[in-house]
């Protein structure tokens, strides 16, 4: 299978940019005709034509407490870049699994099934507290399973009944034509036995997070064995932060200025394309590449190094 | 004093012609050579059209004619509200979507999040039609088995959060449905202009959330002095418990040049009406207290369309053509606004229109109907004030 490649739209990265009660104020001296219609959806569209342009396969949009909702963000985008996949996170507290479910069948059928859907990893007590969802730590999993073992069975038989402990359905499911839609691909993360377990059960995609190629590696060697214990098949993806330049020292210098995520590759076009050719070969088919500023990032990276990646993948390839 | 007009985007499809009955705009029913969005082309392949083209086609229509925006229904078989308020977001430029929800269904802070990132996408066009839920099996396919009255409580304490956390950025609520500790929508969000909200339901429960949490009162067209009594009686009781209602009505127009035209779709509309349909609406059940203000008339047992006339230019049989309330307005387009116009005489501060073909419709009641309005109304405003 070939590498599906995202570029990340993070809605609360650069937060000044469009936004116009944050954005600087121009001197005077500068007549300045920019229009309240202009908002911050007009950078996310900015961004996701780049990633288009410069031959992304698709966006993933992590959900982030402090921006706007992934789901809206993604179908405001989604008609005016029709190729791209969008794989918009959310946390499974946000509501019925049935209705989640009926969203993301909208959501397919308008857009040619380009939908993926990442659940986001649960987040502390007090955030959840603050969110409206009280549930206690140790049922969040229970939960997550409930809400994609429901949301898939609504979507797939008819009639469903479900009775679980968070979640309850009667004599539901989804006609047609709306049952036609496929489900979204469903994107799992984390790294504990019970994530590893869900997606076992659940996931089309699991990412991780950046790690040396040996710990990737052990990773996905064990979920593959869970996966295939479960009677599945689980692809395996990663979230790769990099700092990608013309040449090493220059990136060099560049990580030095500024905050880097951890496990960012740093280093030239050529050695970031070859540690990530280098994953790729472990197994990862789903590959999420973030990079700041977005939108620069999105032509620098798609233009330098997507073409020397792909190149690499190519050979490879050939040479098995 | 302005009176508000919306249109309605049908989320189940369309029909091309209110005389005939197949869905052959969006893929409820199977492509042939007549079906579009999606069609066949020539070679019988998928022609590449979604619905969405076609809901596109119908918002733009009604932004262009003078309707503020559109209500976006909501069924286990339509496709949804939130989704599509955000893919037509951008292409619109004045079009309001007014969602149709019922607030059991999502998590209120998260949903005051999309709702204020939907703001946020269309520069605050997004309002909604707060829906507490008919009941029923409909409700147990949602994954909903909250009792009536339950319900309603529900929703007064989902639009407690949901306007708490939208207004504060240090919200806590202790409800016997929802609890939130220190939350809040951070600021560029808050900065959105809380959506309106239209209300329906007629039983005490939903008068009391009403009055609480409501801007407009939403009925389905009755009999005039049926609907003049509940709209008195709604501003009344909402009066007492300390809120103040706008009234609105939703009604479907078959409006023409003459009234003969416009009886003759109904008749040709009647006629092809199959006894699978009757069936259909004879099986409806749930515990709507509107619904059941409209279930004295049958029509589905009727066997002469005129016998649904029941008041000049109102035909009762409205649900035998197309999913939806059995009451709407028939006649000329001189008499279609002399209806709404008594309307709004009897106390009606907005509309949500609609016709089949929607697209078609929407040009035609814009431009014919739209206009004629006020003659009556205009006046006795004017006396007024």
């Amino acid at each position: 299978m070939t590498t599906q490649i995202y570029w990340q739209l993070d809605a609360s990265a650069e937060p000044h940019r469009s936004e116009p009660s944050l954005r600087a104020a121009l001197p005077s001296l500068v007549r300045d005709l920019r229009k309240p219609t202009q908002n911050r959806y007009d950078y996310y569209a900015q961004i996701a034509q780049a990633a288009a342009q410069t031959g992304f396969d698709g966006l993933f949009l992590p959900h982030r407490r402090e921006a706007d909702d992934t789901r809206i963000v993604a179908a405001a985008l989604a008609r005016e870049v029709p190729r791209l996949r969008l794989i918009a996170q959310f946390p499974a507290s946000s509501g019925s699994a049935v209705y989640a479910a009926k969203q993301a069948v909208s959501f397919q059928r308008a857009t040619g099934n380009r939908l993926g859907w990442a659940l986001a990893p649960d987040a502390d007590a007090e955030t959840r507290a603050a969110e409206g969802d009280f549930l206690p730590g140790d049922e969040l999993d229970d939960r997550l399973d409930e809400f994609l073992t429901v949301a898939r069975g609504v979507h797939g038989q008819r009639p469903f009944t479900f009775q679980g402990k968070h979640f309850e359905v009667q004599n539901g499911g989804f006609e047609d034509p709306l049952n036609r839609a496929a489900f979204p691909a469903v994107f799992l993360e984390g790294e504990r036995e019970e994530d590893l377990g869900l997606s076992a059960r659940h996931a089309d995609v699991h990412l991780f997070g950046p790690g040396s190629p040996e710990h990737l590696a052990g990773l996905i060697e064990g979920l593959d064995g869970l996966a295939h214990r479960a009677g599945r098949q689980v692809a395996f993806g990663l979230i790769q932060p990099i700092l990608a330049r013309e040449d090493a020292d220059e990136a060099a210098r560049d990580a030095a200025r500024s905050t880097t995520a951890p496990g960012t590759l740093v280093g030239s076009w050529d050695e970031v394309a070859e540690g990530l050719a280098g994953r790729i070969a472990l197994g990862i088919s789903h590959l999420v590449l973030t990079a700041s500023p977005q939108l620069e990032q999105a032509y620098a990276q798609g233009q330098q190094l997507l073409p020397r990646l792909r190149a690499r993948l190519s050979a490879r390839a050939k040479a098995a | 004093m302005a009176i508000d007009f919306h249109w309605r985007l049908p989320t189940h499809g369309c029909h091309s012609s209110i005389r005939t009955h197949n869905y052959d705009r969006g893929d409820w029913s199977p492509a042939d050579d007549h079906r579009i969005a999606p069609g066949l082309d020539a070679n019988g392949e998928a022609d590449g059209h979604a619905y969405i083209d076609h809901l596109a086609e119908i918002a733009k229509a009604a932004e262009s004619v003078g309707f503020l925006g559109g209500l976006i229904p909501s069924f286990p078989n339509t496709d949804d509200p939130w989704v599509i308020s955000p893919l037509l977001a951008r292409e619109t430029k004045a079009f309001r979507f007014m969602i149709a929800f019922q607030p059991g269904f999502g998590n209120p802070v998260q949903v005051a999040r999309a709702s204020a990132s939907l703001q946020r996408a269309t520069g605050g066009r997004s309002l909604f039609n707060i829906i507490t839920g008919g009941g029923g099996p409909a409700q147990l396919w949602w994954g909903d088995s909250f009792s009536h009255d339950d319900r309603y409580g529900r929703t007064s304490e989902w639009l407690d959060v949901f306007r708490g956390v939208w207004n504060s950025d240090d919200f806590s609520y202790k409800g016997r449905f929802y609890q939130v500790e220190h939350g809040g929508l951070p600021a560029q969000l808050r900065a959105e202009e809380f959506p309106e909200m239209w209300f329906s339901g007629s039983s005490e429960a939903a008068l009391q959330v009403a009055a609480k949490h409501a801007d407009y009162y939403l009925s389905w067209l009755e009999p005039f002095a049926q609907l003049a009594d509940k709209f008195a009686k709604v501003k009344e009781r909402t009066a007492e418990l300390g809120g103040e209602q706008k009234c609105a009505i939703r009604v479907d127009l078959v409006a023409r040049k003459t009234e003969e035209e416009a009886w003759y779709e109904i008749r040709r509309g009647f006629e092809n009406v199959s006894e699978a349909t009757r069936d259909q609406w004879r099986a409806r059940a749930g515990d709507s207290v509107g619904a059941a203000r409209l279930a004295a008339l049958r029509p589905s047992e009727a066997s002469r369309w005129e016998d649904l006339i029941i008041a000049p230019n109102l035909w009762g049989g409205f649900n035998l053509l197309r999913g939806g309330p059995s009451i709407g307005i028939v006649g000329s387009y001189e008499q279609c606004a002399e209806r709404l116009d008594d309307l709004i005489r009897l106390g009606a501060d907005g509309f949500i229109l609609a016709g089949t073909p929607h697209l078609e419709e929407a040009w035609r009641v814009g431009e014919e109907v739209l206009p004629l309005l006020g003659h009556n109304a205009q006046a006795l405003l004017e006396a007024a004030e």
